[in-house]
């Protein structure tokens, strides 16, 4: 099954960082776009929380830049959306809302108690076996030959054992009718609403003036975009104490083949880091990879990225 | 007693590396570490036919004025870096995919014959830069050049190879898609050895070896 999402898929950006929220936009960017971001979303109840995340999604800067490029994605000042959205919201269409939200409450607080209900029956009945079987083994002591006459037995056992049960199921009946009408009456019972998206009361296209201009990316961009078109998966490499990690495929499935380190075409390199990052790729079983885009005084064209990848010798 | 043993002693030899050093004609310190480098490469790792080569960076020279007057222009022309090349004993990188191919066959590395690698010197705190990595891999040659200079090499190199037919034959395919593989970079672009030394404090003659490549080549499963 293969969702698309509607393009450009809104990256918000909130405090300096780039987030997308929708489940079906992340999974597509991974599946055809290989941006897999960072999840940082926590359970509420575990705040502590660093493994298994799920939603938000969030993104480097250089990769909401080069979803920008690519014409998938637009970058939406979430604060302005949602100011906007609310106050734009019609008096009509709000109480609308609210109704929906009451509705929706009431439903659950329904689902609730007629769930309790079934769970009270279940163990009613239950016991009213226990009492069946108890009243049973009591007979049966009793009766020196139970099999030969089964027919004569069962026929005034089962009369008060049925009244019984119709009895209680008129009981429960009553209750959860009484109750029933009792929640529709007030709907102060309904339970509390938490919507999980705020697009059903806002728009969820974002208008052309919420919308901000490509993100500012550091000077490792050129580089970043040469090996993501190369068909590198890139993630952020701070376990590694590079810039990005580099994975010939998703990660989920591959381990990654590169250290990437992305330098000025002019600046100095200090040979030691060159040395250190080589032995920890190495070690690692993995490449040291630097690179960086060309300056040449004659073409001013495309810029041109060189990368050059580092291993141990072993000798 | 002492005082005469005092005089009698006379400084120790120097080694033979610094004699090699000594007599060897320019003395900046780039220069005396590509003769260190030399010399490890053919007395600690035997490899053989081992020559130096002074590359030409005009690229490097002519842009660095404009670059931003910057003062390192005047050390930049006294640090051009050095080549070496020689002759490994044994092959020195086998790229992963090649390793595949040559385990297919039942070929060894040791079958193959032997190639000429580039070494460049370096020394610690010796500025470096992406221009300066590229400018030097530029300065390597071509594959179209190589394989020029390897058919005017191999006229009666097919003759002489003993061993069984077969693998003759294996080893004929295996250059014959080595040629190939250069010129689509399967098997990784130019590659050389970057050799550094520590002239300063603490350095003690050892010299590290790193295998640089162009281009993104996947990593050796060591």
């Amino acid at each position: 099954m293969t969702i698309e999402p509607t393009l450009p898929i809104p990256i918000s950006y909130i405090e300096g960082n780039y987030y997308v929220f929708s489940i079906d936009a992340v999974t597509y960017l991974r599946r055809e776009y290989h941006i897999c971001g960072v999840l940082i979303g926590t359970l509420p109840q575990i705040p502590q929380q660093n493994v298994f995340l799920g939603l938000p999604l969030e993104l480097m800067p250089e990769e909401a830049r080069l979803l920008v490029e690519k014409g998938v994605a637009c970058i939406v000042d979430e604060v302005k959306v949602q100011k906007q959205g609310m106050k734009a919201l019609m008096e009509e269409d709000r109480k609308k809302y609210l109704r929906e939200l009451e509705s929706q409450g009431l439903q659950a607080m329904r689902l609730q108690t007629s769930r309790k209900e079934q769970q009270r029956e279940k163990t009613l009945k239950k016991l009213e076996e226990k009492k069946v079987k108890a009243a049973k083994s009591k007979k049966l002591p009793e009766d020196p030959e139970p099999e030969p006459e089964p027919a004569a037995a069962d026929g005034p056992k089962d009369d008060p054992s049925l009244e019984l049960f119709a009895d209680h199921q008129l009981s429960s009946n009553s209750q959860t009718t009484s109750r029933r009408t009792s929640t529709t009456i007030n709907p102060e019972n309904a339970m509390g609403i938490t919507p999980a998206t705020a697009h059903p009361p806002l728009p969820a296209e974002p208008a052309a003036e919420q919308l901000l201009p490509t993100p500012q990316v550091p000077s490792s961009y050129p580089l970043f975009a040469h090996l993501h078109a190369e068909g590198y998966f890139l993630s952020p490499g701070l376990r590694f104490g590079c810039q990005y990690l580099a994975y010939p495929g998703d990660p989920l499935r591959f381990h990654s083949h590169f250290l990437v380190v992305s330098a000025e075409w002019d600046e100095e390199l200090d040979l030691m880091e060159i040395i250190a990052g080589g032995r920890l790729g190495t070690g690692v079983k993995k490449g040291f990879l630097i690179g960086g885009a060309e300056k040449k005084e004659g073409s001013a064209d495309k810029e041109n990225v060189r990368t050059f990848s580092i291993e141990w010798a072993g000798m | 007693m002492a005082s005469t043993q005092l005089t009698s002693v006379t400084p120790p030899e120097p080694s033979a590396l610094t004699t090699l050093i000594a007599n060897s004609a320019p003395s900046d310190p780039l220069s005396a570490a590509t003769i260190q480098i030399l010399h490890n490469l053919q007395h600690q790792h035997l490899w053989t036919s081992v020559q130096v080569h002074d590359i030409k960076i005009p690229n490097l020279n002519a842009s660095s004025p404009p670059a931003g007057s910057v003062a390192t222009s005047p050390e930049d022309q006294s640090a051009t870096p050095f080549l070496i090349s020689g002759i490994p004993p044994h092959r020195v990188y086998t790229h992963p995919d090649e390793q595949l191919y040559l385990l297919e066959r039942g070929l060894r590395e040791e079958d193959v014959e032997l190639e000429r690698m580039f070494v460049l010197s370096a020394i610690k705190n010796q500025p470096w830069s992406l221009r300066k990595m590229a400018a030097v891999f530029d300065s390597l040659p071509d594959e179209a050049e190589i394989q020029a200079a390897e058919v005017s090499m191999n006229g009666g190199e097919e003759l002489g190879e003993g061993g069984s037919k077969e693998k003759a034959a294996q080893l004929a395919e295996y250059y014959e898609y080595r040629k190939r593989a250069r010129l689509t970079k399967e098997w990784g672009g130019k590659r050389l050895l970057l050799a550094m030394v520590d002239r300063g404090m603490g350095g003690d003659g050892t010299v590290v070896y790193y295998v640089v490549q162009e281009g993104a080549v996947k990593p050796r499963q060591n």
